[in-house]
């Protein structure tokens, strides 16, 4: 009689499971199709409406917004000075670029200040809206080629940290975050700040854009001379990943004005609006998205109609996790900097004062961000266990299975072509080929890292266990011998 | 005969400077991008460059300041989008350039220079 | 009949992915050879242009070889694409050329197909090719559609209408301004941007007259538009209008009085409204622009008021202000400022003790 209840309660438990995640990922299907026709909706208007504001319209006007570029640098002396050289090449006319080295203790500053002929000028009474660690000198280049830049030497406080140090010291409209290891294409801040000309009922408090992998490419002074997939398999899928994210993900949000998270690789803010919500936290590791709630949710308070908006372009490249334990590193530090983000803004959840971000927004991020891994990881212990109880029909299974696997193959050869068609970086039929193939490898080579990595973070988070950003070993970029020009 | 070197990213822009310049005498290097510059235009003394100041990988005043430095020419002629007040400031007090022209521009202004 | 349903949906999945398959191949293809035929148009195009400019001496320009280039690279009617991108090529020279050269290149492209094929767009029920229509007219200054444009500068669409407000300034000039403070919608700065350069670039002597009516109107959009206008032409006499902004509760335009006032110097009565000012500004940031731009301007310290400042400002403007105040030969007011903190915060915490 017992061994029948307890029976009973296994297939009551197992079709309960059944059902939930059949209903989870039919919800995920149907988002992931509205995702398609919203981001194809997304990158045709904006393919529109950049014909009437072109790039070379914008780089001959004048009273267009100022940018400041503030790059954090932190032990970078290997790749310093080439790369302040190819941030100074950006093509903007109003443009100041800020290197805040993050208490260095190799010869970064050196280098810099032997490079560019720096001179440090009186800091004492620096303004500082948003607090951070003490800013020791400001140094600015006595050459006149080197006048837009500053580098201002502070104590070492993490990278929102100095950036904060760079936002309070700029004197811009606008202020772009990035790194100083990217590569950022050249005329990126000429189509960065054309959704700040163009709004006119709603303010833009940040604008992104996509981010690409650069591994096994070739770099020249700075700039991306050829283009090329990386040629071990986890960078390839993780560019695979990168455009899929972009235009499932950040393309369709931006068209329904969705986007919460403008990426702390490159993300364009509006400089008096940061100041006003404190800038950034510099007690998480999921900083950007940190900021980007904080914004919304501030707008939202002072009532002011606003929007972060996404470019389908990518302007900004950089190098990805190339073997698996620096990629487990990474996604078990974004899974704790999501934790932490949506903890904090818990208040958000169903929360009518915050309109569709209280509502939709932020419960998805909940439920389909957040929520992904610990489903996945639920869904392959119910598999082991239920296996193991001979409750599985494995011919159903199987053809589940393929189903899902060739819907998963579909969404991202529909991302592949999105991108193929609308932008130029990768068009060989080889390339498109190794996207495929890295396309239809993933589920089975990449992901299951990607879950163990997030699960690893939210495990940290549960339990308390310490950790910090952790380093990535790069492995660079092909760099063409130095020319003078 | 004279010589002249073009450095227009713009092909409509370039050949009608090219044109311009060889009706004046010269004989005409015209290149869309200072990747497509070769050793023999680093030793080619030209009269004179007629050049924009966007390029890929070099700030446009960084430009103006190598360039004296990589290809010899007795004078540089800038014609660039980039045309704003502040710029043309800036590239002037470099005082490496003979004249500065913001694109859209008058090309007998150029013709006067180089004539 | 579960693994059947499954069997059919995995033939359906396998179909949609061979479409997508074959989606891919196709539009890379097409690319690949749209691209090769856009360059040829725009080699020809550029090497037409160049020669009708400047031709061999003793050489006339030959209009039904022009016409024979251009057909032989695809600007036929039956390729609209083509002559599309032959329209935008016009456009493209058009605004980079001035002088003689732009007057020859007008007449050309009067001469050569496609005719007329602007003004048809401006009946179009889509948006983009509207606005496309609307820029082709006026950069190719075909002023006799000016009538058309008016209509429409209070389209719905966004686009329509910035693109046909260009046209008018372009036409119109400063006579423009009877219509332009008085839209229905809200402008973007782009548009305030264009209007300013199109003014400059074709209407270089300011009419005054139009433009003070101007001042009449309230709405925002036009507050700002007519401080840039102010500015761009440095109309020191108009300052007053700027400076009337410099404390309005909208941050918008505040922020374009700091921004537009920043280009002027100015008189003793016109600083010290402005000192005025400062104090009912709300925004620490803009008042830290104002402060610094006060005293860029000023030809001496105003020392009860940057006293004021250090002593009842905001941290950051009493930062700001012991910067100035040091750095222009008053340390001994800063150092007295820091000394009086210091006792203060001493005795109050014995005090509290």
């Amino acid at each position: 009689m017992v061994i029948l209840v307890e029976i009973d309660l296994y297939y009551y438990i197992f079709w309960i499971l059944n059902y939930f995640f059949l209903l989870y990922g039919l919800c995920l299907i149907a988002l992931y199709f509205f995702a398609i026709i919203l981001s194809t909706r997304s990158v045709n208007r904006n393919k529109r409406k950049a014909r009437f504001l072109q790039v070379n319209d914008i780089v001959s006007a004048t009273d267009i917004p100022s940018i400041t570029l503030i790059a954090p640098a932190f032990n970078e002396s290997k790749t310093i000075v080439e790369n302040v050289k190819s941030l100074l090449a950006l093509q903007y006319p109003y443009y100041e670029l800020i290197i805040v080295n993050d208490g260095s203790t190799d010869n970064t500053l050196q280098l810099l200040i032997d490079k560019y002929d720096l001179e440090s000028f009186d800091s004492t009474f620096i303004t500082q809206p948003i607090p951070t660690s003490t800013v020791n000198k400001i140094y600015r280049s006595r050459k006149l080629q080197f006048k837009q830049l500053t580098v201002i030497d502070k104590n070492n406080g993490g990278k929102s940290d100095a950036n904060n140090a760079g936002i309070n010291f700029a004197a811009t409209e606008l202020v772009l975050c990035t790194d100083a290891d990217c590569i950022i294409e050249q005329d990126a801040l000429l189509k960065m700040v054309r959704p700040y000309l163009e709004e006119f009922n709603q303010e833009i408090v940040a604008c992104g854009a996509a981010i690409g992998i650069i591994n096994d490419s070739i770099v020249k002074n700075g700039v991306v001379e050829k283009l090329r997939l990386p040629d071990s398999l986890i960078p390839m899928i993780q560019v695979v990943e990168y455009i899929r994210a972009f235009l499932l993900g950040r393309m369709a949000w931006s068209e329904i004005n969705g986007v919460m998270l403008v990426s702390g690789a490159f993300g364009l803010y509006a400089r008096n609006r940061v100041i006003e919500v404190n800038g950034f936290n510099i007690h998480t590791v999921g900083e950007d998205l940190e900021l980007g709630i904080r914004l919304r949710k501030h707008m939202e308070e002072i009532k002011v109609p606003h929007k972060m908006v996404y470019l389908p372009e990518t302007l900004c490249w950089t190098e990805a996790p190339n073997n698996i334990d620096v990629l487990i590193k990474q996604r078990d530090r974004w899974a704790r900097g999501l934790w932490e983000t949506m903890t904090l803004h818990k208040d958000l959840f169903f929360n009518r004062k915050y309109r569709d971000m209280g509502l939709f927004y932020y419960p998805y991020w909940m439920v389909f961000e957040l929520g992904a891994p610990i489903v996945e990881f639920l869904g392959l212990l119910s598999l082991i266990v239920f296996t193991m109880l001979g409750l599985i029909n494995w011919n159903v299974a199987i053809l589940l299975f393929t189903s899902i696997y060739l819907l998963g193959c579909i969404f991202s050869t529909i991302s592949i072509f999105i991108y193929v068609k609308n932008f130029k970086h990768y068009n060989t039929g080889k390339e498109v080929i190794e996207l495929l193939l890295a396309a239809y490898l993933e589920p089975f080579l990449y992901h299951p890292i990607l879950v163990l990595g997030q699960i690893q973070g939210y495990y940290k988070k549960i339990f308390g266990v310490k950790s910090g950003w952790g380093n990535m070993d790069r492995k660079g970029f092909k760099t063409l011998p130095k020319e003078r020009l | 005969m004279r010589k002249a070197l073009v450095i227009q990213e713009d092909i409509i822009i370039l050949k009608i400077i090219e044109r311009l310049v060889i009706l004046n005498q010269y004989e005409c290097r015209a290149i869309r991008s200072i990747n497509d510059l070769d050793i023999e235009d680093q030793s080619a003394n030209f009269d004179v460059i007629i050049s924009d100041i966007l390029f890929e990988g070099i700030a446009p005043l960084d430009f103006v300041f190598q360039i004296q430095e990589i290809i010899l020419h007795k004078s540089l002629i800038i014609v660039t989008n980039m045309g704003q007040n502040k710029i043309e400031k800036e590239i002037l007090a470099s005082q490496n350039v003979r004249g500065f022209f913001p694109i859209p521009l008058d090309m007998d202004n150029i013709q006067k220079l180089i004539a | 009949m579960k693994a059947e349903i499954l069997i059919l949906l995995i033939k359906i999945l396998l179909l949609v992915l061979v479409i997508v398959f074959g989606s891919i191949a196709y539009s890379m293809i097409y690319r690949r050879w749209r691209t090769k035929r856009l360059q040829l148009i725009e080699s020809t195009f550029a090497k037409i242009c160049s020669l009708y400019l400047y031709p061999a001496p003793n050489e006339e320009s030959n209009l039904i070889e022009i016409q024979r280039e251009l057909k032989a690279v695809g600007i036929v009617p039956s390729k609209p694409r083509n002559v599309q991108y032959l329209i935008d090529l016009m456009i493209r020279t058009q605004r980079s050329i001035l002088g003689n050269n732009y007057t020859k290149l007008k007449k050309l492209f009067t001469q050569i197909p496609p005719y007329g094929a602007s003004a048809s767009k401006l009946t179009s029920s889509k948006w983009y090719i509207k606005a496309r229509g609307i820029r082709e007219i006026y950069e190719m200054d075909q002023s006799q559609y000016t009538r058309d444009l008016i209509k429409l500068r209070n389209d719905d669409n966004i686009y329509v209408r910035r693109e046909a407000q260009i046209g008018i300034v372009i036409f119109l000039g400063w006579k423009s301004l009877r219509f332009l403070p008085y839209l229905k919608r809200q402008m973007t700065l782009w548009q305030q941007i264009k209007i300013v350069e199109k003014l400059n670039d074709l209407y270089p002597i300011p009419d005054l007259n139009h433009l003070r009516r101007a001042y009449n109107s309230d709405r925002p959009y036009a507050n700002e538009l007519i401080m840039r206008i102010i500015r761009k032409f440095h109309l020191t006499e108009d300052i007053a209008y700027i400076i009337q902004f410099i404390d309005n509760p909208k941050f918008e335009i505040r922020e374009a009085a700091i921004y537009c006032i920043s280009s002027f110097s100015l008189s003793a009565e016109q600083l010290r409204e402005i000192k005025e000012k400062f104090y009912h500004i709300s925004n620490t940031e803009q008042q830290l622009m104002l402060l610094k731009y006060i005293q860029r301007i000023s030809m001496d310290i105003d020392l009860p008021f940057y006293k004021d400042l250090l002593y009842n400002g905001s941290d950051i403007i009493k930062l700001s202000t012991a910067d100035i105040l040091w750095n222009n030969g008053y340390k001994e007011e800063v150092q007295e400022y820091y000394y009086h903190q210091y006792t203060q915060k001493a005795d109050s915490e014995s005090i509290s003790v």
